[in-house]
């Protein structure tokens, strides 16, 4: 339940080979995007999948919806293109397919997941910025990470003694 | 980091073989592709193990090693890659950076007979230096090599005792770009004693970006900006000093950015045992002669809309033909590359 793509921005090298692989999975058209700033490290950014995602609740056709896995989805057939889930996300996320005259926004690789495959972006990034999986197991795991850390540079910092009485 | 990231399975074969030479990301996501439609792909490159710069120049701490090794380790397994490592191809003679672990040399126009067709993404390997007094010293040494020798260290590829000994030494590094921030980290992380990054122009224009240059002042490492080297000063053939001249910026060059103008008698000395020069690279296509394969006077390999150079049947993608870029910028240049090529052999245009 509620899986998701988590971003580990301190990882990211700004490669944008997510970007790449995003649009080859969604027909030349990327759903994360990369973003450089002169002053500060660079920070991929893609649908956040929200809990509880203002995009479903104001989508008046019910286009948009959650699918088992937690990704918020969708419905092509049923978007009638009014932009209202574009407006109300705070990170900008749903574009507007302008041939199509409907919505478009990441599905967490919809078909790939069908198929027990890990999303397009997450399989391509070289530095490990980018992790799926359950929320709750990621921050587990790095909790987990941060105290193997601490633990190893207590045992290079001979006499500091963080873990000696 | 998965290259095969089209399909989970291999297809079946259509008894078509593919050379790729270089298996840096340009390669090896081309390989995945074309593993994907059914091709057979034979891999080349000079280096001890695939994974070009991500394994042998970008320092761990940013590209962890497991993540390549896994990439083309499936595409080993479960796609049947053929990896020919150690082996560099070649046409005419040419020392670059990375040489070390050559095993064997094959004949460029050899591989163009024995494969159906033949990918080239070997890369920006050559490393610029500057044309001053006392690069020949001992202790100069270009960014990539440098680079090259610690992650070799490290992969267990080349003794520590190849790893030019900065400890508690002082370390230049000339430059301010990826390769240059990467050079100076890894001269922290080995402990020398001071490390100083000289760039002719200012932070603003640092092409690594302000961000990873504030990161690294912060670290301990001396930012000498609106500096350039005038000349490195040795004793006994290794380097003792260097002397840098102050810069200015003027008027908006080609590029757009204010050229740096040196300033007459500002020169002054700075005591160095190491010298790094990360300055820029340039293309190694696997010839050095004429094989009748274009290259600009950049010396990158032209190509077409189809990637394709200026021999049939000859593709070349990533940055042998774009120049020094980025992982993500080459991964897409050898998708487009091998969806070319995928086409080409299926007897379309």
């Amino acid at each position: 339940m509620a899986k998701r793509v988590f971003i580990d921005f301190s990882r990211c090298i700004e490669c944008r080979a997510c970007e790449v692989a995003c649009e080859r999975e969604h027909g030349g058209r990327s759903f994360i995007s990369v973003f450089e700033w002169e002053e500060m490290a660079a920070m991929a950014m893609n649908c956040r999948h929200c809990e509880r995602a203002p995009c479903v609740e104001v989508c008046p056709t019910n286009a948009l919806y959650r699918d088992d896995d937690g990704a918020v989805l969708l419905a092509p057939q049923k978007c009638i293109g009014c932009l209202m889930c574009g407006i109300v996300c705070p990170f900008g996320i749903p574009e507007l397919d302008s041939l199509n005259k409907i919505m478009m926004k990441c599905d967490l690789c919809a078909d790939r997941r069908a198929e027990g495959k890990l999303p397009a972006c997450v399989e391509t990034c070289p530095t490990d910025a980018l992790s799926y999986g359950d929320f709750n197991e990621i921050q587990r795991r790095r909790r987990g990470r941060f105290t193997r850390e601490t633990i190893e540079l207590t045992k290079k910092a001979e006499g500091f003694g963080l873990l000696q009485p | 980091m998965r290259f095969a990231f089209l399909c989970r399975d291999r297809p079946s074969p259509t008894g078509r073989k593919v050379a790729v030479i270089g298996a840096g990301p340009a390669g090896l996501s081309a390989t995945g592709y074309l593993v994907c439609q059914g091709h057979e792909v034979h891999v080349y490159d000079k280096l001890p193990e695939p994974g070009g710069l991500m394994l042998f120049g970008i320092p761990e701490f940013r590209i962890p090693i497991y993540r390549v090794r896994e990439g083309y380790e499936e595409l080993r397994e479960v796609f049947g890659v053929t990896f020919h490592t150690g082996t560099k191809v070649t046409f005419g003679e040419r020392k670059d950076e990375g040489d070390e672990f050559v095993k064997e040399t094959v004949d460029f126009n050899e591989i163009r007979e024995q494969f159906d067709a033949v990918l080239i993404a070997t890369g920006t390997w050559r490393s610029w230096i500057a044309s001053i007094e006392g690069t020949d010293l001992e202790g100069v040494y270009p960014a990539l090599e440098y680079l090259f020798r610690i992650k070799s260290a490290k992969l267990g590829h080349m003794s520590w005792n190849s790893i030019p000994p900065v400890q508690g030494k002082h370390v230049m590094v000339i430059g301010a770009g990826h390769t240059a921030v990467d050079a100076a980290l890894e001269s922290v992380l080995l402990g020398a004693e001071k490390v100083y990054l000289s760039y002719r122009r200012t932070i603003h224009e640092a092409p690594a970006g302000a961000y990873e240059i504030n990161l690294l002042k912060q670290k301990g490492v001396r930012w000498l900006e609106l500096t350039v080297p005038a000349r490195i000063i040795g004793e006994n053939g290794k380097v003792v000093a260097v002397e840098l001249q102050r810069c200015k910026l003027g008027e908006p060059d080609e590029s757009g950015r204010r050229r740096p103008i040196p300033i007459e008698g500002s020169n002054f000395q700075i005591d160095v045992d190491y010298v790094i020069f990360a300055i820029g690279q340039t293309p190694t296509p696997p010839f050095s002669e004429d094989v009748g394969i274009a290259t600009d006077r950049k010396g990158r390999i032209v190509v077409d809309m189809r990637h394709m150079t200026s021999v049939e049947g000859v593709f070349a993608a990533g940055d042998v033909v774009t120049g020094p870029s980025k992982v993500g910028k080459a991964v897409l240049d050898g998708l487009n590359a091998a969806e070319s090529m995928h086409i080409w052999l299926e007897g379309g245009e």
